[in-house]
């Protein structure tokens, strides 16, 4: 009898129908179980220990502050960049140290043909740079706010930060300065954005640049001496090799990439598009096994923070299976 | 989908991918502390053991066998840490024999969670006939409704039969059961 009960308990807490009956959630499971209890009177007690375990006890919980735990992940991912900098040290062979001593000297000359070219100039470029699958905040000194994109590149004259050249992807939210009229500009390879105070983001992968605009109002100067002013809610493509420049309101008809807040917004575009931004942003390439899924369309929001999560946001807008393999997305038809 | 996500981020840890380490560590970090805290109680302690944990998880990752449950894994593993940390710093010297004597787990009233129409006074009764239970049992309490782990989870974190984590939870409940009257118990079981 007791081992009775003791096995009844058992399969009764890994029993759905059981846990249905606890929560009242299904009728049918209710039924069943107040059935079951007054054909099975014995086991009354097991059935209330099941329940009460099933039910449990609600804690409130403590969570840790999120700065708090971003503090602590940036020591620990300190130590451990640190570490493995040191393995390589230690590994190193003679032959090693003879480079690492060419390469300090090289370095240092660096660092004084640096300052040397700081104090003629009295000027200096800073650079920030994204890996692959980064994606950082940066506050610029006139205030404006930009998020670079992974595998970009944003540069600016220390004494000029309205003034920026970009490769790569990157958000814009410019700081108007109604007083003197400042403007802010933003150079890629293709054309010059004029920009007075607002929201907007600039690509330049693919041999191409595509502006979209948010909020306020924007020129374009393109590489070909010619201009184009843009409206809230436009996008713009143009690329100078082919010389060609497409206009077009954004709007659920046609195709665009945005992205905005931790999220990319495909719209109309096809997978094959959206594994080529991927591999952009993140540095892994995709390999199609079955060439149709190349032309699935994809419209909708996909979380960009973290790769396995928009792999796995992918997986589930156009219906297909994403494997991860040797450094590369399989992408494999359902 | 929780687990599948979770055991991707897993295997990308694996191959040495730091966001994919970063995500796990945000995913544990607070609950680990709780739990070390409740072990142990000493906060700079657990930070730094917590600290040392995780840069050895990464650091060590190629020799970590089949792991079919990523939460257990990641508890049962810290929880050894630990209790090999405070045996190192021999907080323990004195009651050597049984670690789990001087671990608390006690559970304070503010932990327990009720209504907002059930007076504090309830909470108190609750937490009282919790904390009469052996610190072990405690644990296992803890592990299962604060840490929301699975039984059999719990019982390889605690390194005692599947069977003795049921009847650990029966015996709470049992206790529970006579002791508060049907009232409150009601109350502070879910739903």
């Amino acid at each position: 009898m007791q081992e009775n009960k003791q096995h009844l308990l058992e399969n009764l807490l890994n029993d759905t129908s059981f846990k249905n009956w606890v929560y009242k959630k299904n009728r049918n499971d209710i039924a069943f179980w107040n059935n079951w209890i007054a054909n099975n009177a014995e086991y009354i007690d097991t059935i209330y220990a099941a329940r009460d375990i099933v039910i449990g006890i609600r804690f409130n919980k403590s969570e840790l502050s999120e700065d708090l735990i971003n503090d602590k992940l940036d020591n620990v991912i300190q130590k451990i960049n640190k570490n493995t900098e040191s393995t390589i040290d230690n590994g190193a062979t003679s032959k090693k140290k003879i480079k690492l001593i060419y390469a300090t000297s090289v370095l240092l000359s660096g660092i004084i043909l640096f300052f040397a070219a700081n104090f003629f100039t009295a000027t200096s470029e800073v650079i920030h740079k994204t890996g692959f699958g980064e994606i950082i905040d940066l506050k610029l000194p006139d205030g404006t706010t930009v998020v670079l994109n992974g595998n970009s590149e944003l540069k600016y004259n220390k004494d000029n930060s309205r003034d920026v050249v970009l490769n790569g992807e990157a958000y814009f939210k410019v700081k108007s300065k109604p007083s003197t009229k400042a403007k802010f500009w933003v150079t890629t390879q293709d054309l010059k954005v004029e920009v007075f105070g607002t929201h907007f983001n600039v690509n330049t992968r693919n041999k191409k640049t595509d502006v979209l605009l948010d909020e306020g109002s924007i020129s374009l100067l393109l590489e070909n001496g010619k201009s184009t002013k843009m409206q809230p809610g436009e996008i713009v493509t143009y690329s100078k090799d082919n010389d060609t420049i497409v206009h077009n309101k954004v709007n659920s008809n046609i195709k665009y990439t945005h992205w905005i807040d931790g999220t990319y917004i495909f719209n109309n575009v096809t997978l094959l598009e959206v594994m080529q931004y991927i591999e952009n942003a993140y540095g892994i390439a995709s390999e199609f096994k079955n060439p149709n899924t190349k032309n699935i369309v994809i419209t909708g929001g996909i979380p960009n923070e973290n790769l396995t999560i928009c792999i796995m946001a992918l997986e589930k807008a156009s219906g297909v299976t994403i494997q991860k393999q040797n450094n590369k997305l399989l992408i494999i038809e359902n | 989908m929780l687990d599948n996500k979770e055991h991707i981020l897993w295997s990308l840890f694996l191959e040495g991918d730091k966001n994919a380490f970063s995500a796990i560590f945000k995913m544990y970090y607070s609950s680990l502390y709780n739990y070390g805290i409740k072990i142990c109680g000493n906060t700079h302690l657990v930070e730094d053991v917590l600290q040392s944990f995780f840069i050895n998880l990464f650091e060590n990752r190629k020799r970590i066998g089949e792991v079919s449950n990523v939460k257990g894994y990641i508890f049962i593993s810290y929880r050894r840490a630990l209790f090999a940390y405070l045996k190192k710093e021999s907080i323990f010297t004195e009651i050597k024999n049984d670690i789990h004597n001087r671990s608390n787990f006690e559970i304070s009233p503010e932990e327990i969670h009720i209504n907002q129409d059930f007076s504090s006074a309830q909470k108190e009764t609750i937490s009282k006939i919790l904390n009469t239970l052996a610190p072990r049992e405690r644990e296992v309490i803890y592990l299962k409704y604060y840490s929301e782990l699975e039984t059999n989870e719990i019982s390889n974190i605690m390194d005692i039969s599947y069977q003795s984590v049921l009847n650990t939870l029966q015996k709470a409940f049992t206790k529970l059961r006579k002791e508060v009257e049907n009232a409150v118990l009601t109350a502070i079981l879910k739903k």
